[in-house]
């Protein structure tokens, strides 16, 4: 049994390097390549239209910002349902219920947000 | 549990010593602490708790790895939950904060004195 | 384990009922479940066993530490009638982290596996963070609550880091499996007590022990005044009983090693809380730096390891519980009845006259102070007995004369508001709402009762 030594894993570097190797021979061809019209107009984020102004790091609303801590956490609850599913048929009925009762809570505490308002776009 | 699936696992892992997983974990561990200590913005000083909490989850994976024992990784299972429950709560005070005094820098902060 | 179950679900309810009920009914429901949840613990008496696989130890004695924990939230409950009558208040929020907080708590208090301690720990400390900077407006509270949070997510941090190594050494997460590397090989052996020292300063962080204290009174101060006592008791009973059961099951072999480093933490909080004290000039930095010598105090039951220390750190946790949060509670009533800057004041100052302008607040306040103190006739001088006594059986002598020496130190700052109280002044009478009155005159009664005769508590366990 040789498995695992260093040199088993070269084609995975070859594969490794040549992937890198596409993405910056790409950007470096479309840029040197490929036609290209030089002047500040041009160079303007929006060709056409007001001129832009400002950051573009603009303090976002805490809209988004509960929105995505809100995606976090459900997100993340999904990881107790891997071991669930790996043994699926092993934990029968009685992991069914267990999970049930996970996804139980998870939703009250959902149906507590959408009742708060945090979902809705329109208010204030 | 997993008799089935953990079986395989520790041949592969057999060929780097279990010393040199402690040794990085240890090493992002004090990573971590220095950077709670010296650094004066709560964002980084919160990132260097999330990195000491995952040199952590490595350090258990490596150990139960080598004991072909499911329950470490169980238990970053869960420290990875609970990891996000105290982000969602961290970052909401510190936007509470921003939302008062437009900053994060934490040495501002000492109006609490005897 | 049955109120583990009934605080989850009521906490649930709690959330919903804030959607529909109006904010003066929401303390009663906070109340009934929680009586709810102390009589279901009736369903566990005398059926000790582990249940849920193994990973949580229900016993007579654990289940008596779980009533001590809801009474104190009982407690704190009652004393925060009309706190959160103005409108940015949240009540029904409050009331249902408070419940949550509280199902961490009682896991702490039973835990079997090392899993259940770091979710229990958790489930506690993540609600309090949020309890903390519950006044959303208030400057100092966003402050503490920051500082709260930083410094309790690295002591989460380091304690994982020590359950870590503990899995390392023993493959397990049982904390009954600490015993079996005793006769291990060097390595296992290290591992086993780099785990010890780590899930030691983790949970030493959580209780605010000595040189891990320094956030202690910021948080205590920041924090609003109901939620720096739920803080100071329920907190404290939790991560004391949590580190008594690691004491106790997992690292009993390796006594000799901990308990010498223990002992010196011990004194350090008894002198740096009882001379730091003595400074201050806000009450709540008192009452922080006088729980930072308590839980001094409550640390050395973990020296005097014995057959009794179970029952005289749970007739502590509770003693102390009673005199603190009658203290919070007095002075929560006071501060917000002294209005100084648009602010309740916190200075010691606000106890000027009380006696002539509410002397049952004043016996209650002295009462509360001498059980703190540790002055006969109150509880508080037997639970210190008590565990002094288990020190001086295991052979730590100087700790016992440095307790008693700090005691003695802790009368001046004890007394400083037993003598404003009795000064004269010409302001108004306090009114206070009946259920806080109440709940006062119950702690009281309860540290006078205990101090003539504390065996009533201590057969118990």
């Amino acid at each position: 049994m040789n498995k695992g030594l260093p040199q088993d894993y070269l084609p995975l570097l070859i594969q490794f390097s040549l992937a890198l190797g596409f993405v910056v021979m790409t950007i470096f061809a479309s840029t040197y390549l490929g036609p290209r019209l030089r002047s500040k107009r041009k160079e303007d984020p929006f060709e056409c239209g007001i001129e832009s102004q400002g950051d573009a790091r603009l303090p976002m609303s805490v809209k988004y910002f509960l929105i995505a801590i809100l995606f976090v956490l459900f997100d993340v609850e999904i990881i107790f349902m891997y071991p669930w599913a790996v043994n699926f048929k092993k934990l029968g009925w009685f992991g069914f219920t267990e999970m049930l009762m996970f996804v139980g809570f998870l939703m009250a505490g959902f149906y507590y947000i959408i009742k708060k308002g945090v979902l809705n776009w329109d208010e204030d | 549990m997993f008799e089935s699936s953990i079986d395989r696992i520790p041949d592969v892992f057999m060929k780097v010593p279990l010393v040199n997983f402690v040794l990085l974990a240890t090493m992002l561990f004090v990573i971590g602490i220095v950077g709670v200590l010296i650094r004066k913005n709560a964002i980084i000083i919160f990132m260097s708790i999330e990195l000491m909490l995952n040199a952590v989850n490595m350090l258990l994976i490596a150990f139960s790895s080598y004991k072909s024992d499911p329950n470490g990784q169980i238990f970053v299972f869960f420290i990875m939950a609970v990891a996000a429950a105290e982000v969602a709560v961290g970052l909401a005070i510190i936007v509470m904060i921003f939302r008062n005094i437009k900053t994060i820098d934490i040495s501002i902060l000492n109006k609490l004195r005897g | 384990m049955y109120p583990i179950i009934v605080f989850s679900v009521s906490g649930l309810l709690m959330l919903f009922l804030g959607l529909s009920v109006n904010k003066k009914s929401l303390l009663p429901y906070n109340l009934l479940f929680m009586l709810v949840g102390l009589a279901s613990n009736f369903l566990d008496w005398n059926a000790p066993g582990l249940y849920f696989n193994g990973m949580l130890e229900i016993s007579n004695p654990i289940i008596l530490v779980q009533w001590v924990l809801i009474f104190a939230a009982i407690l704190v409950s009652g004393i925060s009638s009309r706190q959160f009558d103005d409108t940015h208040a949240y009540p029904a929020e409050y009331y249902a982290i408070m419940q949550f907080a509280l199902v961490g708590a009682l896991i702490m208090v039973s835990f079997q596996n090392l899993l259940m301690l770091f979710v229990g720990l958790e489930i506690l400390s993540v609600g309090l963070y949020v309890l903390t900077g519950s006044d959303k407006r208030n400057l100092r509270g966003n402050e503490a609550a920051i500082k709260y949070f930083l410094m309790g997510s690295f002591a989460t941090g380091i304690f994982l880091f020590g359950v870590a190594m503990f899995y390392g050494a023993t493959g397990s997460f049982d904390i009954s499996s600490g015993n079996s590397v005793a006769n291990n090989l060097l390595e296992g052996k290290m591992f086993f007590w780099l785990g010890m020292v780590f899930i030691f300063i983790g949970l030493l962080f959580k209780i605010s022990a000595a040189p891990f204290h320094f956030w202690t009174a910021d948080v205590y101060q920041g924090a609003p005044t109901v939620f720096s006592a739920f803080m100071a008791t329920i907190v404290k009973t939790a991560v004391i009983f949590a580190l008594f059961r690691l004491a106790a099951y997992s690292f009993n072999l390796e006594y000799e090693n901990w308990s010498k480093f223990l002992v010196i933490i011990i004194g350090l909080s008894m002198v740096i809380g009882n001379v730091t004290a003595v400074f201050q000039t806000n009450f709540k930095r008192v009452l922080a730096f006088s729980s930072i010598s308590q839980a001094g105090f409550m640390l050395l039951s973990l020296i005097g390891l014995g057959a009794q220390s179970y029952g005289n750190l749970g007739f502590y946790s509770l003693s102390y519980a009673l005199a603190t949060i009658s203290a919070f509670g007095v002075f929560l009533v006071i501060s917000s009845n002294t209005i100084v800057e648009g602010r309740p004041s916190e200075n010691i100052n606000v106890f000027d006259g009380l006696f002539s302008r509410n002397p049952d607040l004043a016996i209650i306040l002295l009462i509360s102070m001498l059980s703190l103190a540790g002055i006969p006739l109150t509880s508080g001088f037997w639970s210190k007995f008590f565990v002094l006594n288990d020190a001086a059986a295991k052979g730590y002598f100087w700790i016992l004369i440095l307790g008693v020496l700090m005691s003695a130190v802790s009368l001046y700052y004890y007394f400083n508001p037993i003598r404003a109280s009795f000064k004269k002044t010409d302001l108004g009478k306090i009114e206070i709402s009946s259920l806080s009155k109440y709940t006062l005159y119950v702690c009281a009664a309860l540290t006078i009762l205990f101090g003539i005769a504390p065996n009533i508590l201590r057969s118990l366990f």
